[in-house]
């Protein structure tokens, strides 16, 4: 294989491989950057502010990425794996990346994809609850995800035992009769299906829905990917309910992830001799909106229209009136701070404090002290 | 007959009492010297020799043996002709011992016996006095060194060994010698107000006179990185007695020509060019382990134009003394400590074609990534500030009023560093564990860290160090003691990330790429 012939996603794929990769060093590395840059920052050693931060945190880093890119062709095995499993490399700022995560406060650099991208164009609602659910709890996610998907919208969930297994589940009972397509994001590789039992329920999203991972094939599950894992089902979902949860379960990390995104969380009630119930019967008395039968979700998704647009919508907030001014006067030029002073007659400082809110808004891209003003569908589009 | 007569050398920044013994004995005719000399030591014979025979003094047909003690240690320079002379003369009985009784001497000889100055009078003047001296003879164009560092001790000066022979004798007195005439050493020096424009950059340059932050501008060629840098050292303030003499000896001892009142009394700037050597920038050098240009800007600024262009092994020696506020050269046979507390500030092109603008440079990605090696990572973080700086627009330059004068500027900085005293640290030293006491975070400016962190584009190091920019920003405003988040805002936009700079046409072109 030459290297012309590498997309860059392969070099992303590659770098995900690596040893102590974890998402947020990726985003590090591919910011400002295509995936070939970061895959050369690696390799050569370059001398780079974002390559020394993440050595200062773990100093035998660079060396041991290094030796793994010399010793083997991580970027070209990562990508035949890819295509011979056919995993779809969905890097951030590309083509066919999910919308719903291009403007998240920390999107997945990239995701690993089997099966069909559309799936996500549709409403889309999470669901997630304990492993550890009872009967009466697996009944109502099923009867949830049967009564979502025959309406046409999609069940986001995790794949775990319990409720997440049993929400799709109810997907796959009317998948015959045309129902919506389902969302997996899971915290292993897309071909290391884990847990064993929904080997079944695995294949099958893989094949008529969409399985979603942060981890190039071959990843084996580890604790930590999980709560990873919950920022993406958050991050992908115009609602989320909580079916069962108890009050330290990681769904309810899940719902953290969901608030800070101002994704709405809706619980259902349960017993209070139920310990698998305390988690939720605690964020209905915390105000999340309540869950008696499958029908109040489809009232919700009636009601907020601002994530359901599957057409690229613009998901940033709007600058207050005075930063809009400030980001008019950029047009489409790179400015430092000293231009902007000089086209808007303001002072440094106001115009410092405009940019930074500017920037941290997603409208405008910090490349080292020039700020560029960025179009809503990211820098590469 | 044996005649003792108190000198001194220079090792880094200190002065090194030195004995010049002489003995004139009997024997077969011959001159020795003992006690390690270097070559410029042993040339002193044919200089005294010469210098005595011109001025019509005879020359000792006996056995003639100096010592320079201590022994033990090896002595370099030239500053030891006149000891000799005055020593020899003595010995050989053509001057009174009383006349010479706690007289220290320190002078070149010509051939034709005129006394002439040597580097380091200073310190060495200064390593003399401990032994009560009632007087020290120095060149006439000395004698202003010579007073910084003599004390109470008298200073005397002569141009001429004759002349000086006669003085000793009793024949002639001293010369008067003038008082050089103070001249205020900021008049001329360049103002703020010239600048045009760059309102950000001079931004950077108050917060890191305010706070003693490192500063790195980056920017394109003919941007006006020098000019902004050139008028830092007027914003700050007047240097402290005790720092004035610091600096001075420094000065002395590197032979620096030092300003007309003697002292150093304002923040020095020093601005080596970038094919400098690491012992130019850092000290050292065989003999007398001479400072190196950041002790020469010890208590001013150290500007290091072209940083990128500089060899990395001298930027990378340049760590340790930034971090200890000293340098420590060691050589085989000694080792010394100067003194080296500069505020360094430093320009860069983004890469080697010096484009600026994102999308404007022309450098293939190795270049741009041998280039940005040469900016190690370490010493890039030792820049609280870092700011791009761009062309100003034609506007601008043909502004008729400049921006804010140095004065105006000062007293705000002035303001801060007040508050810096009181504190006990200037912000850019505050040490890591008291980061909390002195710039404790407000609510709104813990959302913001904590944002910047979750994105990857701040590290644990990175925050104290926008933590103590964000201070001194506080302290400009004069501030409470908590961090706000508009201060912290503020100090963000002050630190970008350099790397990110060449990252900027990877961006453009891989726009290109996919439109």
């Amino acid at each position: 294989m030459t290297a012309a012939a590498v997309p860059d996603e392969a070099f992303v794929a590659g770098l995900a491989r690596l040893d102590g990769m974890t998402s947020a060093r990726l985003r590090a590395l591919l910011r400002g950057r295509t995936g070939r840059q970061a895959w050369q920052a690696v390799v050569e050693d370059w001398a780079d502010e974002t390559l020394d931060r993440l050595a200062a945190a773990d100093p035998g880093l660079r060396a041991r990425w290094r030796m793994a890119t010399l010793t083997s062709d991580l970027v070209e095995a990562a990508w035949s794996d890819c295509r011979r499993l056919g995993v779809h490399v969905l890097v951030w700022g590309r083509p066919g990346y999910p919308v719903a995560l291009l403007h998240d406060p920390s999107p997945p650099p990239v995701l690993f994809a089997r099966g069909n991208l559309a799936t996500l164009d549709t409403r889309r609602v999470g669901i997630v609850g304990t492993r550890n659910a009872t009967p009466g709890g697996r009944r109502m996610a099923r009867a949830l995800g049967r009564e979502l998907a025959e309406a046409g919208v999609g069940v986001i969930s995790g794949l775990a035992r319990g409720i997440d297994g049993a929400a799709h589940m109810g997907v796959r009972d009317v998948a015959e009769i045309g129902g919506a397509g389902p969302v997996a994001v899971v915290g292993s590789g897309p071909d290391v299906v884990f847990p064993r039992e929904h080997c079944d329920l695995w294949e099958w999203i893989a094949s008529d829905g969409l399985l979603l991972t942060e981890h190039p094939p071959g990843t084996t599950p580890l604790p930590a990917h999980f709560p990873q894992r919950n920022r993406v089902i958050a991050g992908l979902s115009e609602l989320l309910v909580v079916v069962e949860s108890r009050s330290t379960g990681g769904s309810l990390i899940t719902v953290r992830e969901a608030i800070k995104r101002g994704v709405d969380v809706l619980a259902v009630p349960g017993s209070l001799m139920n310990r698998a119930s305390h988690g939720t019967n605690q964020l209905i008395a915390d105000g999340a909106r309540t869950v008696l039968e499958p029908s109040d979700v489809l009232i919700a998704l009636g009601l907020d229209t601002r994530r359901t647009s599957t057409l690229p919508f613009d998901p940033r907030v709007e600058p207050a009136p005075r930063d809009r001014l400030v980001l008019a006067a950029f047009g489409a030029d790179t400015l430092t701070i000293d231009e902007l002073v000089t086209r808007t007659g303001n002072d440094a400082i106001a115009s410092a404090l405009a940019v930074g809110r500017l920037e941290a808004g997603g409208w405008l891209l910090d490349i080292g002290g020039w700020y560029a003003p960025v179009d809503h569908l990211g820098p590469w589009s | 007959m044996l005649a003792t007569i108190p000198t001194a050398g220079v090792l880094g920044t200190t002065g090194q009492r030195i004995d010049v013994e002489v003995h004139v004995g009997p024997g077969l005719p011959g001159f020795s010297i003992v006690g390690l000399p270097d070559e410029a030591c042993r040339e002193s014979r044919d200089r005294v020799r010469a210098a005595m025979l011109s001025s019509g003094l005879p020359w000792p047909q006996k056995r003639i043996t100096v010592n320079l003690a201590p022994s033990g240690v090896r002595k370099s320079g030239i500053g030891l002709d006149l000891p000799l002379a005055v020593g020899l003369l003595v010995a050989a009985e053509m001057l009174p011992p009383s006349a010479v009784e706690s007289v220290g001497c320190i002078g070149e000889l010509g051939l034709d016996g005129t006394i002439r100055p040597v580097p380091g009078v200073a310190p060495m003047v200064a390593s003399m006095r401990a032994d009560d001296l009632r007087m020290v003879i120095v060149a006439r164009t000395s004698v202003t060194e010579a007073r910084v560092g003599a004390g109470s001790t008298a200073v005397r000066a002569t141009d001429d060994l004759r002349e000086l022979v006669a003085i000793l004798r009793g024949e002639s007195s001293w010369p008067i010698l003038p008082v050089d005439d103070v001249v205020d050493e900021r008049v001329g020096l360049p103002d703020l107000s010239d600048v045009r424009g760059q309102p950000w950059a001079r931004r950077g340059l108050e917060v890191a006179a305010a706070g003693g932050h490192h500063l790195l501008f980056v920017g394109p060629p003919g941007a006006g990185k020098t000019m902004l840098a050139e008028r830092l050292p007027g914003l700050l303030g007047p240097l402290s007695n005790e720092e004035a003499i610091e600096a001075t000896m420094i000065h002395s001892a590197a032979g620096v020509r030092l300003p007309s009142g003697g002292l150093v009394r304002y923040p020095p700037f020093r601005a080596p060019h970038h094919t400098s050597t690491a012992v130019a920038i850092i000290g050292g050098g065989t003999q007398n382990l001479r400072p190196g240009e950041i002790s020469l800007a010890h208590r001013g600024v150290l500007f290091l134009d072209e940083l990128g262009e500089f060899s990395p092994s001298v930027v990378d020696a340049l760590r340790q003394p930034l971090e200890d506020l000293q340098v420590r050269v060691s050589r085989a046979r000694s080792s010394v400590t100067m003194p080296a507390d500069a505020l360094v500030v430093a320009a860069t092109n983004p890469c080697p074609c010096g484009g600026g603008r994102p999308g404007d440079c022309l450098c293939s990605e190795v270049a741009k990534a041998r280039y940005l090696r040469r900016l190690s990572g370490p010493l890039l973080d030792r820049f609280d500030l870092r700011v791009a700086v761009s062309r100003p627009a034609i506007d601008e330059l043909m502004a008729v009023d400049g921006g804010e004068t140095t004065a105006l500027v000062r007293e705000r900085v002035d303001g801060a560093r007040r508050i810096a005293v009181d504190r006990g640290y200037l912000s850019a030293r505050i040490p890591v564990g008291e980061l909390d006491e002195w710039a404790p975070l407000s609510r709104g400016a813990q959302v913001l860290v904590r944002t910047e962190l979750e994105q990857g584009r701040l590290s644990g190091r990175g925050l104290h160090r926008i933590r103590r920019v964000a201070r001194t920003l506080a302290d400009l405003d004069n501030a409470g003691v908590e961090i706000e988040a508009e201060h912290l805002s503020l100090a963000l936009r002050l630190r970008v990330d350099v790397a990110a700079v060449s990252a900027g046409r990877s961006l453009t072109t891989a726009i290109g790429a996919l439109t």
